[in-house]
């Protein structure tokens, strides 16, 4: 074993970790703009309480009482599993799955419907609005 | 969201034991790898010393030594060609090679290397002294454990291969020392040390029986002395001198030696009692038997000839040794004896170095310091015109071995003085055949050691 | 379109650059025979990285950073192969770039899940088609194996990608609740349990345990994320009930395998040097002749031995590249399957089937490195990417097409009526407002 192929290899070595590392790098400037793209493609909707937000991070949100649900109400008139949030052409839909006391749009009682801004939802007794998210920088 | 994180978490989860197990193989691997390439083709061994720096293998091949220079260590160093498994270079290649997971193998200038506590001059003066006898000698320091002697005739030089194999004598390719033999009256050294532990010295030394030449025991064995015409009545300490076999059979055979503790203190002083599995001590990873014997009933001939050192009892002599160590300690604690004192690694810094271990306490304080006045006396009174100079204790024993045909001749004992602690057994194959006693061979052997020391 | 140009080029050379540094690593280090294979294999991986950059801006991913990794540690396989046998590795090229369409293939077929979830019973068929593929070969032949030309295909690799797909789930999926006297149940889990069930069996019938962890492990992934919502009241205790089951299962299994595989499990490598533990023993006395650095491209002995390009690839590169490089090739790897760590799924579905790939590669890799390093029993399983072998190419290079697809996905449901009922959400009226 020589120097020559010690100083070879370390520098291989030491490319590829550099190489590792401007990827990781990548992934992160990817994480940011997909984020952005993410929020252009479900339309920049949260679900709003009167004191919480919820962001709404992927096509399929289930909103319930039980630990597993990604909006979790702890409340006893909201169901387990109470209704889902999902996202399509950029359209947000919401659905009753199977929930006790009914989902209400705007007053109505509904099983499927398109949420459009600013529409309020009642789950049991807990109520939230659909709107746009609110920027917490300026851009 | 909680339903994407879940997945993530999971995710992380299998990396993470991922890499927890490849943590474990890297270290498993730098830990081992000088295992892994002992296993090699490929090996760069380095020298074996002795205690004062003298050559005793030298894994590069690129010295020159006069003929037959490595003779008496040839079957206990050894060397790497694996014809011979049980010997110190074979069992610690691994620190013999020229390797470490940093620097790989090094071609030349690796400074590994195995320094050992034996005395090449020793060695070679016991071997010389031998001349066409066989044998064997194992001698070491009992306060510190050092292996100063271990040498096995025949032996052979290393340096010159295998080729003609077949020529070799029997027992060429590996050292006595480490297997059992018939150890003889030497045996009565543990009869003695067992008696003692159990009976107390009063009780011991208020015995005494009578010895006619012969003894038929209870059963109808017939137990014969060495002389014919008998030692008449004898308490222990002149039994011991006189090595008188019916003596040792009527203390067998005497109800206030249980024999149910003889059993246990055989035991524990480590032998292997009625064909159990057999035992061995680990030497620097040299494997050295102990000691087996038969006993099974007191009354009996054949555990009766197993407590007088013939029938099945196999003792190797570095268990005889030890054992003497434990005497001439007073603790009743073997010092456990090692030949590696440290080892170099390939930038040649010292690691390993060696230290004193003991045993189990094998038997009390009181019953060493008892068998140690009982072997000096004996000592003083039969071999202080033999071997000079020394105040020392010992055993003699003689061994029929081959049905009786031949007779080996053993001397076990250790010299009582703090400056020079040597515990030493000796044996000589067939003493029939030449003039050598092992007394001679004890004295060559303490000359030189002390010359030295 | 994509919006990190400037990362997009520095990826480009940096990945360029490390394949650089090893050709001149094997150009002053390297056993190469004559310097024109040197030339041509620095031209060919020089030549696939830039034509890959270009082709890839074609398909106007959102992320492509799983494809520079793709094409990382697949040029650096070609790499390594062409150092084994000291002159480039035609056929490992030409399987490479077949993985590299593999994967875009991939990505086109699974970024939209919609189109995946209403298809999956023909992907249930192709499971089952592959199983009955298998079993022909196996009756008909006695190996794992169909041959055609030099390449060899093994079906059951085939299984995992699509195994993988069936594995995946979205969250609507698992609220299709049925009753059955009185258990909730999902049918989709029952249809995955058969298939597992029924893999297990082909895979036992046709004495390839190798591969058998790596489903058992797609399929606990898969479970595991599937049990927190069949029943909301799926309480720790009764997983763990699951789970001590399934190990006693694994036990019993144990102890009545076939006489070969307890063999396997008892061996020991050292004192059987040269018959079973030959492989690994050799292996591990390579990596420890290796050390840190390596003994140079080429100049390995362990490429003379059985096997040398897919079981005990790693100690193979381990010793001529040392072992930190194989390290870094692991890491590699280990970044590939954490991209969805860094980048989150927007969707369930692609969540679990990122999950269920990373087990899938993870678990191979495992099986590979630990068992030709004697940690755990030795199997012939490949490392992804890096082990010689055309089916597990191309299925490792679609199953990164397919990690891509969970980056950039398409959220397109194709219904008829929603065209006419799509209102812009922004025009509605507000009808009620916090007071704020």
């Amino acid at each position: 074993m020589n120097s020559l192929n010690i100083i070879l290899c370390a520098a291989a070595i030491t490319a590829l970790d550099i190489c590792i590392f401007v990827l990781v790098i990548t992934a992160y400037c990817e994480k940011r703009s997909s984020k952005k793209n993410w929020h252009e493609l479900a339309h920049d909707m949260e679900l709003a309480e009167q004191d919480k937000i919820y962001d709404l991070g992927c096509d399929e949100v289930l909103i319930g009482r039980h630990a597993s649900a990604d909006i979790r109400l702890p409340d006893l008139s909201v169901s387990r599993y109470h209704a889902m949030l999902t996202v399509s052409n950029g359209i947000w839909t919401i659905k009753d799955i199977g929930s006790k006391s009914g989902v209400f749009v705007n007053g109505n009682l509904i099983h499927e419907i398109i949420l459009h801004e600013n529409d309020v939802i009642k789950l049991g007794n807990r109520r939230l609005i659909f709107r746009k998210r609110r920027q917490e920088r300026v851009r | 969201m909680k339903s994407i994180k879940r997945t993530q978490r999971v995710t992380s989860l299998i990396i993470l034991l991922f890499i927890i197990g490849m943590a474990i193989l890297v270290l498993k691997i730098i830990h081992e790898s000088s295992f892994y390439m002992m296993n090699s083709d490929q090996l760069q061994l380095g020298y074996v010393y002795d205690r004062k720096g003298d050559v005793l293998y030298d894994g590069t091949g690129k010295g020159s030594y006069p003929d037959n220079y490595f003779i008496d260590v040839g079957n206990i160093i050894g060397d790497e060609k694996g014809q011979m498994d049980n010997t110190l270079v074979a069992r610690n290649l691994e620190k013999l090679n020229n390797y470490n997971f940093s620097d790989g193998l090094l071609k030349d200038g690796g400074k590994a290397a195995i320094y050992t506590t034996l005395d090449h001059a020793a060695n070679r003066a016991v071997f010389d002294a031998y001349g066409y006898m066989k044998g064997c000698v194992s001698a070491y320091n009992y306060k510190t454990g050092e292996m100063l002697v271990c040498t096995s005739l025949p032996s052979l030089d290393v340096t010159k291969g295998y080729d003609n194999i077949q020529s070799f004598e029997s027992a060429t390719l590996l050292s006595k020392n480490l297997y059992g033999t018939v150890p003889g009256s030497t045996q009565k050294v543990s009869t003695v040390i067992s008696a003692l532990e159990i009976m107390g010295s009063g009780l011991l030394y208020s015995k005494s029986y009578t010895c006619t030449g012969k003894y038929l025991n209870q059963t109808g064995g017939e137990i014969d002395c060495h002389n014919a015409y008998g030692h008449g009545t004898q308490n222990i300490q002149e039994a011991f001198e006189n090595s008188c076999n019916p003596f040792f059979a009527q203390l067998i055979e005497d109800t206030d030696l249980p024999f149910e503790r003889l059993k246990k203190q055989y035991e524990k002083l480590g032998y292997v009692l009625n064909g159990d599995k057999p035992k061995y001590l680990d030497i620097d990873g040299i494997q050295c038997a102990t000691a087996s014997t038969t006993l099974e009933n007191p009354l009996e001939f054949k555990t009766q000839w197993g407590c007088i050192g013939q029938g099945d009892t196999l003792v190797s002599p570095i268990q005889l040794m030890m054992w003497e160590s434990a005497i001439a300690n007073e603790t009743g604690r073997m010092t456990m004896p090692y030949f590696i004192d440290h080892v170099t690694n390939t930038r040649g810094t010292v690691k390993e170095k060696a230290k004193t271990k003991y045993s189990d306490k094998l038997f009390s304080e009181n019953t060493a310091s008892g068998v140690k006045q009982i072997m000096l006396t004996n000592g003083a009174d039969r071999y202080s015109y033999l071997i000079s100079g020394y105040n020392i204790g010992v055993k003699s024993g003689t061994a029929q071995v081959q049905e009786g045909a031949k007779e080996n001749s053993l001397l076990v004992g250790f010299v009582d003085d703090p400056s020079f602690p040597i515990a030493f057994c000796i044996l000589i194959e067939d003493k029939d055949s030449g003039w050598l006693t092992t007394e001679n061979i004890a004295q060559v052997l303490l000359d030189n050691l002390k010359n030295n020391f | 379109m994509y919006a990190n140009p400037v990362a997009y080029i520095f990826s480009c050379i940096f990945v360029i650059f490390a394949h650089s540094a090893m050709l001149v690593n094997i150009w002053f280090n390297g056993n190469f025979s004559e310097t024109r294979d040197i030339a041509v294999l620095g031209a060919a991986v020089i030549i696939l990285d830039i034509a890959f950059f270009v082709v890839i801006l074609f398909f106007k991913q959102m992320s492509y950073v799983l494809d520079f990794l793709l094409i990382l540690i697949l040029n650096m396989s070609v790499i390594f192969q062409s150092c084994f046998i000291c002159k480039f590795n035609i056929k490992h090229y030409i399987t490479c770039i077949i993985c590299l369409a593999a994967s875009k293939c991939g990505y086109i077929l699974c970024k939209n899940h919609k189109i995946l979830q209403s298809n999956k019973k023909y992907i249930y068929g192709g499971i089952g088609l592959l199983l009955l593929l298998v079993l022909i070969v196996y009756f008909a032949k006695h190996d794992m194996w169909i041959r055609i030309g030099s390449f060899t295909l093994q079906p059951s690799e085939f299984i995992k990608p699509l195994f993988v797909l069936a594995c995946a789930t979205s969250i609507a999926d698992q609220q299709k609740k049925h009753k059955i006297l009185i258990f909730n149940v999902v049918y989709e889990n029952i249809a995955l349990f058969c298939i597992m069930a029924a893999i297990c069996l082909v895979q036992v019938k046709s004495h390839d345990y190798g591969s058998l962890p790596t489903f058992i492990s797609i399929y606990c992934v898969g479970f595991i994320l599937r049990i927190c919502y069949p029943k909301a009241k799926f309480s720790k205790k009764k997983l763990v009930a699951v789970i001590a089951i399934i190990v006693v299962f694994l036990l019993i299994g144990l102890k009545y395998a076939p006489e070969y595989v307890q063999h396997r499990l008892h061996v020991d490598i050292w004192s059987d040097k040269t018959g079973d533990g030959y492989q690994q023993s050799q292996a591990l006395i390579a990596i420890a002749n290796g050390g840190w650095f390596g003994v140079g491209p080429g100049r390995g002995y362990l490429s003379n031995i059985f096997a040398y390009d897919n079981d005990i690839v790693f100690a193979t590169v381990s010793e001529e590249w040392g072992l930190l490089f194989a390290l870094m090739m692991v890491l590699t790897i280990l970044i590939i399957t954490a991209v969805p760590l860094i980048n989150p799924t927007r969707s369930y579905y692609h969540a679990t089937m990122s999950s269920c790939i990373c087990a899938a590669f993870i678990v191979q890799m495992a099986l590979n490195i630990f068992g030709s390093c004697n940690l755990i029993p030795f199997t012939g399983v490949t490392i992804p990417f890096i082990s010689s072998g055309g089916s597990s190419l191309l299925v490792s290079g679609f199953m990164t097409g397919m990690l891509t697809a969970g980056q950039s996905p398409v959220f397109n449901e194709h219904r008829s009526k929603s065209k006419s009922k799509s209102k812009k959400q922004e025009e509605a009226v507000p009808a009620w407002r916090w007071k704020e």
